[in-house]
């Protein structure tokens, strides 16, 4: 008899029962592999790992409930209609019918994911939360060229194109952009919104290669689904700041590729159209229900609108300003480039600062056709060049690296230029990603930019006790209290032993003086007193630490038993860290030591 | 005397001899038949031999109704009785209520498909979700978007860079050592002549080791011959029984002794035991301790094996020592990002990782 016999007319139970290979799974649902992979994707549907592996330790495995459900999906019954569909249409052309080879293409049927979206991400804020890869594969497609081999249609480049700046815009607009980093491998943004940190990444503005290994198939899946989504949140967002979606664009601009630009006064302009009166807005939607063709009159009217008044964006930021809904963060991040105006050189990545300048409340102006301003304007504060030498100068303004708008940018404060101008290496440009604090080393430039820091935050808020940066952490604010207290109690007690002394050395003296023997007692009740009342001073010094040490304990023996060990893990963690950090020092302090050897 | 010769029986007089005239002889017995009966039934139209037959008839048909009028025992039985209560389905009221409303949402929905705008976009999240959420799995714990340390920073600082940088050539040494202090591959081919069958043969004769085993076969048989022989010649006597049962208890007493001792001796030392297995415990705690942390760093690090290949991870994207140059315009950025995203999919366990991108690689 085998190991497993189960006797027929038994059910299977257990792995076998809960889990099938792709194989099965195929098979089951009737379809082609690459069907069954599309759906699985669309659907959210992702292989597992059962604990036994049943069939095999090479095969793929899906959970049978997940199967059902993909199962009983409608896309699965008009996958089906489409590869019959193709059938007749294959038909057609191999009978050389053209007319119904005509009739039947132009009448395929389609499908939507909607539906498949709402049931994945039922509320907005599920969306929001898996938006970090969505964004990330759009915008890397809107990077790729299109090639006909790998089925990667220029249609589809410009469609995540469009998405990925009507993204941007809105960030922009909304001033939500929070950190930038910069990376070998491509520029990563964060981004908070409705409370949801979003962080994607963007490539360099160089060619993208497209490498051999990769599979289209799976990816352009992905980006389909990716697509819808992206296009449902900037729908929801747009609508959510009171404008219409999609929006329409000024030609013009569109030849000249700068959608991003476009986008931005189109934002600005309805936006300012639709505030002052709900009714006014309720028209106007009307209107432009009524006359499709208007719109298009309408944007390019917005071209004519900043041409007249260079600080189209100042009016935005005005705008915004209003809003009351915003937190302070968001106060803080448009207005740190208030009233600064920047030109860019042809040699910094446009793209990427057309971005951020305006989310930090900046004007921003370039050097081509449809730009705002042009070099020659005199109210430009600071121009960003990446070159090694700058020809003309106009003694206006700084010239500064790319580089400096993205510190500031994380540093929240305007740093000074000197480090950042034309020719110079500039300071190391360190990842806002990383908790300085919980990783326990902090580089020396992030130590001088806290500094900065501080210093700013104090010359903005004199009042005492209200510096930013001990707002920020409340939890090193109770440290430095801690600290102080028990500072401000050694103090205490110094001069409490010294006022004891003071009194012995008096009573002593009284002592001597009056001869007497029968205060002896007193003087050793005096001393016991003030004993009692010493202790009963010092306590408090031992005990924050008692107490601190009580509330960890306690909260260690009412967690579970699973919790706890949970906690014993991650403390181990830290001391690994910690090690690390040390090892990090110590190979600090011998470059140093060994660069100062070579400079004697 | 010579006898006259027959002739050949081949010849024409055998062949009437032979022919049988039985159907000529049946046809004429029929005829006469038919002509004395009044002709051939296959002659006459079927009209004259059949007719439909219209009349009714009722008995049958009554005894029929009759029976079926009559109810079983068992029917009847099954049939509904006015004191008993009925059985209650098993389709709560709840979910029947549940399936009607969710036949109504879809008539809503189809409604408001029909308002959809210009532009064939709606507002999904519109209305407020208020079912139940059914919890889905998390499917792994690694982020979509790893965010690279700070080492891989187009202008880094030196620390962290260093940090970086020995993490990449790290990497890059263990493949190296794996390589070298892996077992070598099976060579494809081995130096030497072909063996044809019969050299196999003598070669097998040669490598048979069993001589050595036959020896010990033959010692075995004489020992077990030897006891068979003791045991019959000597046969059990009463003398011998009982000292062996006296062995027995001896044996058994001295085991009851022992183990009395033994449990006194334990309790002795209990302090030392209950320290042992505190110590054990200990030890067991620390050794789970262990594995919950190896586990959560394993989920981070890699994701779980779906398929017959694993997961490699793609290098680290770090600028070397002297390609740092602080300019964001000569940077040497990483231009196969389709690649670290096809890598991210695969990491957090959404693609099967195929041989393809290995052979690839190589």
């Amino acid at each position: 008899m085998p190991k497993h016999y189960r006797p027929p007319g038994k059910k299977k139970e257990g792995n076998v029962a809960k889990y099938v290979t792709r194989s099965q799974a195929v098979k089951l649902l009737q379809v082609n592999l690459s069907t069954f992979r599309r759906l699985c994707i669309l659907k959210g549907v992702f292989p597992r790992e059962p604990k036994k592996k049943v069939k095999g330790n090479h095969h793929t495995y899906y959970h049978l409930k997940d199967i059902m459900f993909v199962k009983h999906d409608p896309l699965l019954e008009k996958f089906r209609e489409m590869r019959t569909y193709d059938k007749k249409l294959k038909k057609a052309v191999a009978k050389k019918n053209k007319d119904l080879y005509e009739r039947l293409r132009t009448r395929k049927p389609t499908y939507t994911l909607d539906r498949l979206i709402l049931e994945r991400y039922p509320k907005f804020a599920d969306a929001l939360r898996d938006l970090d890869d969505c964004l990330s594969m759009v915008h890397l497609f809107a990077a790729l060229p299109a090639l006909e081999r790998e089925n990667i249609e220029v249609k589809r480049i410009h469609n995540c194109r469009k998405l990925s700046h009507e993204w941007q815009a809105y960030i922009a607009r909304t001033h939500k952009l929070r950190k930038v980093f910069i990376s070998v491998k491509g520029i990563y943004y964060q981004a908070e919104v409705e409370g949801q940190k979003i962080t994607w990444l963007t490539p360099h503005a160089l060619q993208q290669v497209l490498p051999d290994d990769v599979d289209y198939n799976v990816m352009l899946t992905f980006l389909e689904f990716y697509e819808t989504l992206v296009a449902f949140v900037n729908f929801k967002l747009y609508h959510s700041i009171s404008v219409k979606y999609p929006p329409i664009l000024d030609p013009q601009l569109e030849a000249l590729a700068e959608e991003l630009y476009a986008l931005s006064r189109y934002l600005d302009a309805n936006t300012r159209s639709s505030r002052p009166s709900g009714s006014n807005q309720v028209e106007s939607q009307e209107n432009e229900k009524q006359h499709d063709e208007s719109d298009l009159r309408l944007a390019q009217l917005q071209h004519q609108l900043p041409h007249n008044e260079p600080g189209a964006l100042m009016h935005l930021v005005e705008d915004a300003a209003g809003e009351d809904e915003e937190d302070e963060d968001t106060k803080e991040c448009e207005n740190l480039f208030k009233d600064m105006k920047f030109f860019l050189g042809r040699e910094v990545p446009r793209e990427s600062l057309l971005f951020v300048i305006p989310a930090f409340g900046g004007i921003v102006s370039w050097e081509r056709d449809g730009a705002p301003f042009r070099e020659a304007d005199q109210s430009i504060t600071h121009q960003i060049v990446d070159r090694p030498t700058q020809g003309h100068i106009f003694l206006s303004r700084e010239y500064v690296q790319p580089q400096w708008i993205y510190d500031c940018v994380n540093a929240r404060i305007i740093l000074p230029t000197e480090g950042y101008l034309v020719g110079r290496v500039p300071p190391p440009h360190l990842s806002p990603f990383v908790d300085n604090e919980a990783e326990g080393y902090v580089p020396d430039y992030a130590e001088t930019i806290k500094h900065l820091q501080a210093a700013a935050s104090n010359e903005v808020l004199p009042m005492p006790g209200t510096v930013k940066e001990d707002l920020e952490d409340p939890q090193r604010l109770l440290v430095e209290g801690i600290i102080d207290r028990a500072e401000a109690n050694e103090a205490a007690e110094k001069k409490r032993k010294m006022a004891t002394l003071e009194k012995q050395y008096h009573d002593e003296l009284k002592l001597e003086l009056e001869g007497a023997q029968y205060s002896s007692s007193m003087i050793n009740q005096n001393m016991e007193s003030n004993a009692a009342s010493g202790e009963a001073r010092e306590k408090p010094v031992p005990d924050l630490q008692q107490i601190a040490d009580d509330s960890a304990n306690m909260s260690k023996i009412v967690m579970s038993r699973k919790k706890r060990r949970l906690l014993e893990a991650m403390e181990i963690g830290k001391k690994r860290k910690q090690a690390n950090v040390d090892l990090l020092k110590e190979r600090k302090k011998k470059s140093e030591a060994g660069q100062s050897s070579k400079e004697k | 005397m010579g006898k006259v010769s027959k002739g050949s029986r081949k010849g024409k007089k055998a062949w009437r001899a032979n022919i049988s005239t039985e159907d000529i002889h049946d046809f004429f017995e029929k005829s006469t038949k038919d002509a004395l009966s009044g002709g051939s039934l296959a002659a006459v139209p079927s009209e004259s031999l059949f007719f439909v037959d219209k009349a009714r008839d009722l008995s049958v048909k009554r005894k029929i109704e009759k029976q079926r009028e009559k109810v079983l025992r068992t029917d009847s039985v099954l049939q509904k009785n006015p004191f008993v209560q009925a059985v209650p389905s098993t389709v709560s009221k709840k979910s029947r209520k549940k399936r009607k409303e969710v036949v109504n949402n879809g008539g809503q929905g189809d409604n408001e498909d029909a308002s959809v705008s210009v532009s064939g976009m709606v507002d999904l999240w519109a209305d407020k979700f208020d079912g139940k959420l059914k919890k889905k799995p998390k499917h792994s714990i690694i982020p979509a978007v790893e965010v690279e340390p700070p080492g891989c920073s187009f202008n880094p600082s030196f620390e962290s860079h260093q940090d970086s940088l020995a993490c990449a050539v790290a990497d890059e040494m263990q493949k190296v050592y794996k390589h070298e202090l892996g077992p070598e591959p099976v060579p494809l081919t081995v130096q030497g002549e072909v063996i044809d069958e019969e050299d196999m043969y003598f070669l097998e004769a040669d490598n048979g080791g069993d001589d050595d085993s036959s020896l010990e076969n033959l010692d075995g048989d004489e020992n077990k011959a030897t006891e068979n022989r003791s045991s019959k010649s000597k046969p059990v006597t009463r003398v011998e029984l009982n000292r062996r049962a006296r062995r027995k208890d001896l044996l058994k007493k001295e085991a009851e002794t022992k183990k009395i001792d033994q449990l006194s001796k334990e309790i002795d030392s209990l302090p030392d035991i209950i320290q042992e297995i505190a110590k054990e415990d200990e030890e067991k705690q620390r050794r789970h301790l262990r594995r919950v942390v190896a586990q959560q760093e394993r989920e981070k690090l890699r994701p779980p094996r779906l398929g017959k290949h694993k997961f490699e991870p793609a290098p680290m994207q770090v600028l070397l020592s002297e390609e740092i140059t602080g300019s964001l315009r000569q940077l040497k950025g990483c231009s196969t990002l389709a690649k670290d995203r096809f890598k991210s999919l695969e990491k957090r366990g959404l693609v099967v990782p195929t041989a393809r991108n290995r052979r690839s690689r190589r």
